[in-house]
């Protein structure tokens, strides 16, 4: 009986430090957002400021009427690569004022506008760790945009679509709303170059770009 | 992955289906007086020192389609008007049309109706495209994918037009167009903007002031 009690009691004795042992392996596991290369999504409400000669010559009114969407691909380093999609419009009317052209002196309200459906691949570059609750990063973007420059005088129109090149460069921060969590936010500063060369606009349709947005990650 | 790959491609087109197919109307708010556009011209080698008198139609040519007939309703009566107190404000002399002015002032509403072929908008982004298919298949047309489509639009527009009486083309029998206007935009058969679109196109030509 004595026997059978002390080889219960080193039973016990074995699972207890079996367990102790085992408990921190399971908290000191990396997380599987550190372990696998894992997916993002992000959508953003961007406002958008023009700048040069987009802004001194054609439109210099800031857009609130900017989205897009972003997939991305974080790898196991610090990058992360992916694709976003989105629609900029900026748009101005000015009063009437007297234009001289070909075909005469043209008096009229101008409303100008121009669209675009930027559609670009970029690259993250992470400053912090895949669980860190922020995450601080720079961007480089490029592709093509879907443009649509019209100017309307009064109720007539000219209109110029064309799909140009686009490049992009940013920093910004994701904000995981919980350790080890799945959604978070994410705040981006970015300047967005389309080459145009068209009427008023002489090179380059620039603009900087704030965004704010939302993200969920899974892997 | 190839299922999350396909799902994604999917998900990046629909969005940006939805994102391209907001279409905006820039000037939807635009009231009938901003809608209008005054374009005017005349010619540089005329010395608009040298006339003197005026005389104006007593009607309004329609011009639908290559079709005219003179009208002479209220609003086309305002016209007239307008003109004349314009002309006579700059220091012509109003004539009648046998006294020998040395400018006649016609006044016409043109009307044009074209029926055109359009594509859908991002068609067009693809038109400069095409080049490089198709140089071995002579003899090979375009054809018309679905996603053309026919639209009708009708212009209409004032034009307005200063004839040089006083030194005629005997050569070609035509009188000189020295000086023309257009009007055009929403608001044009708005009978309370009459006064402000005669009022405008003297105003932005201040060539002719005496």
């Amino acid at each position: 009986m004595k026997n059978k009690s002390l080889i219960l009691l080193l039973f016990v004795l074995i699972q207890v430090v079996t367990y102790a042992q085992d408990k921190p392996k399971l908290y000191t596991l990396p997380s599987p957002y550190e372990r696998y290369n894992y997916s993002l999504a992000t959508f953003r409400y961007t406002g958008a400021v023009p700048i040069g000669n987009f802004s001194n010559d054609y439109i210099d009114a800031p857009s609130f009427k900017n989205y897009s969407v972003s997939l991305e691909w974080v790898l196991q380093n610090n990058l992360s690569i992916g694709g976003e999609i989105g629609s900029t419009y900026f748009d101005q009317r000015i009063a009437r004022n007297m234009y001289e052209s070909s075909v005469g002196t043209i008096s009229a309200v101008q409303t100008r506008t121009l669209s675009q459906y930027p559609i670009q691949v970029f690259a993250n570059y992470h400053f912090q760790g895949k669980n860190a609750r922020v995450q601080p990063y720079i961007q480089l973007s490029g592709g093509i945009s879907m443009l649509d420059y019209s100017l309307y005088y009064g109720s007539l129109a000219d209109q110029y679509q064309k799909i140009k090149p686009t490049y992009g460069v940013g920093v910004g921060s994701k904000f995981l709303f919980k350790q080890d969590g799945a959604w978070g936010a994410d705040v981006r500063v970015k300047y967005q170059g389309t080459a145009l060369k068209y009427d008023y606009v002489k090179n380059t349709v620039s603009s900087v770009n704030a965004s704010v947005g939302i993200f969920y990650r899974w892997w | 992955m190839s299922k999350n790959f396909k799902l994604t491609c999917l998900l990046l087109s629909f969005t940006l289906v939805g994102l391209t197919s907001c279409t905006k109307d820039p000037i939807s708010d635009i009231s009938d007086e901003e809608s209008l556009v005054y374009i005017t011209n005349f010619d540089k080698s005329a010395d608009f020192k040298e006339y003197k008198t005026f005389s104006i139609v007593d009607s309004v040519l329609l011009v639908d389609n290559n079709k005219s007939q003179p009208v002479l309703t209220d609003i086309d009566r305002d016209l007239l008007e307008g003109l004349i107190q314009n002309m006579q404000s700059l220091g012509y002399t109003y004539v009648s049309p046998n006294a020998n002015p040395d400018v006649g002032i016609t006044a016409s509403w043109i009307s044009n109706t074209y029926l055109s072929v359009t594509s859908t908008p991002y068609n067009s982004y693809w038109g400069n495209y095409y080049g490089g298919y198709g140089g071995g298949y002579g003899g090979y047309g375009y054809g018309s994918p679905s996603y053309y489509q026919y639209s009708q639009t009708t212009e209409s527009y004032w034009l307005i037009s200063m004839l040089d009486f006083k030194n005629p083309d005997t050569t070609n029998k035509t009188f000189n167009v020295i000086w023309n206007a257009q009007i055009q935009g929403f608001g044009i058969d708005n009978t309370q903007l009459i006064s402000k679109m005669t009022s405008s196109i003297f105003a932005q030509s201040p060539y002719l002031k005496k």
